[in-house]
């Protein structure tokens, strides 16, 4: 059986390590403006991949579509494109995401 | 304080809380898994302070219930933890002006502050003030939500008050706004691409973030200098 605060302490300083070497390593550098413009694009490419991965969930190593999901971001879309207001669309999204899993 | 100052506490504050919410409902699901796991309050505590990571410590009791050892829980999470790099890499302008202060604020570099963060730098420019706010609120939300979980044991289900649906939604009111010019788009279109496909052939795998990460900029990146041209 594993110890678990030895456990803890290695996970501990991996995942710090993780975090803190992507910054230390390009603070304060000057980047080239191709470089400058890859990280500009870095965020949308993976906020993209991350709803991706909410949309679609693996079960029993088969992909499933999950219908809340997809509706409620679709909703926040809207409501955020119309309104510019982001609190209300995120609640929006929710709602209507949990409207889908029970009644539809 | 300034009003500055106030202005970006509080913003912070508001913009963080729909996924601070999602996050400390994570929490609790994490704080009764583990106990399911055999851990013990303390320990289940103590993880979510010291590791603080959502997807590292779910891996992490899965792997524990499953009997994994100690090696291969370290390799998997390593695995994990590869998309931080990228994360921090972006982020490291926007918190330069921190100085020592990187230190600290590096703990919550991670999915959900990631997101927010890198929304408010290309709005507003470096504010590690307002990523300090943003890892701060996700912090007490996670740890407080494991605390909590571990008290409860197996009696709340966070799915059934659509709690999970707070992260997916949160991100897409984050990044639409940002879908401005050709380049951007194209980028999220072939980023929707990637992801899908690397889903569809190796579903629930760990690398869709990070590969989709790495390739889908390469595509605003061509775009903006043939636009330019």
């Amino acid at each position: 059986m594993i110890n678990h605060w030895i456990l803890i302490g290695l996970l501990a300083i991996s995942t710090y390590m993780s975090r803190v070497m992507g910054v230390e390593i390009m603070a304060g550098r000057e980047m080239s403006l191709t470089l400058r413009l890859y990280f500009n694009y870095v965020p949308v490419a993976i906020i993209s991949a991350l709803i991706v991965k909410q949309i679609l969930v693996p079960s029993d190593g088969q992909l499933t579509f999950s219908f809340p999901v997809l509706i409620g971001c679709l909703s926040t879309a809207i409501v955020i494109k119309k309104t510019k207001m982001f609190l209300p669309s995120v609640v929006v999204g929710v709602i209507i995401g949990l409207f889908v899993r029970y009644f539809v | 304080m300034d009003n500055k100052r106030k202005e970006t506490i509080k913003s912070g504050f508001i913009e963080a809380l729909p996924l601070a919410i999602a996050i400390g409902a994570t929490g609790l699901s994490y704080g009764v898994l583990a106990v399911q796991a055999h851990l013990s309050l303390i320990t289940i505590v103590a993880m979510s302070i010291l590791v603080f990571s959502g997807s590292v410590q779910m891996v992490t009791i899965a792997m524990i219930m499953a009997n994994a050892g100690l090696a291969s829980i370290l390799i998997t999470t390593v695995l994990l933890n590869m998309r931080n790099l990228l994360y921090g890499a972006a982020l490291a302008e926007g918190l330069a002006p921190a100085n020592s202060w990187r230190w600290i604020l590096s703990i919550g570099v991670s999915d959900e502050p990631f997101v927010l963060g890198s929304a408010r730098f290309k709005k507003y420019g470096p504010d590690p003030l307002y990523f300090g706010v943003v890892v701060a609120t996700f912090y007490v939300a996670w740890v407080l939500g494991s605390f909590i979980g571990a008290l409860l044991g197996n009696q709340v289900d966070p799915q059934r008050w659509g709690l999970d649906l707070a992260f997916p939604v949160t991100f897409v009111a984050l990044l639409i706004p940002s879908l401005k010019g050709k380049p951007v788009i194209a980028t999220a279109l072939i980023a929707v691409l990637i992801a899908t496909g690397l889903e569809y052939f190796l579903p629930g795998n760990e690398f869709t973030i990070i590969v989709t990460g790495i390739l889908a900029p390469l595509v605003g990146v061509y775009l903006t200098g043939r636009l330019s041209k």
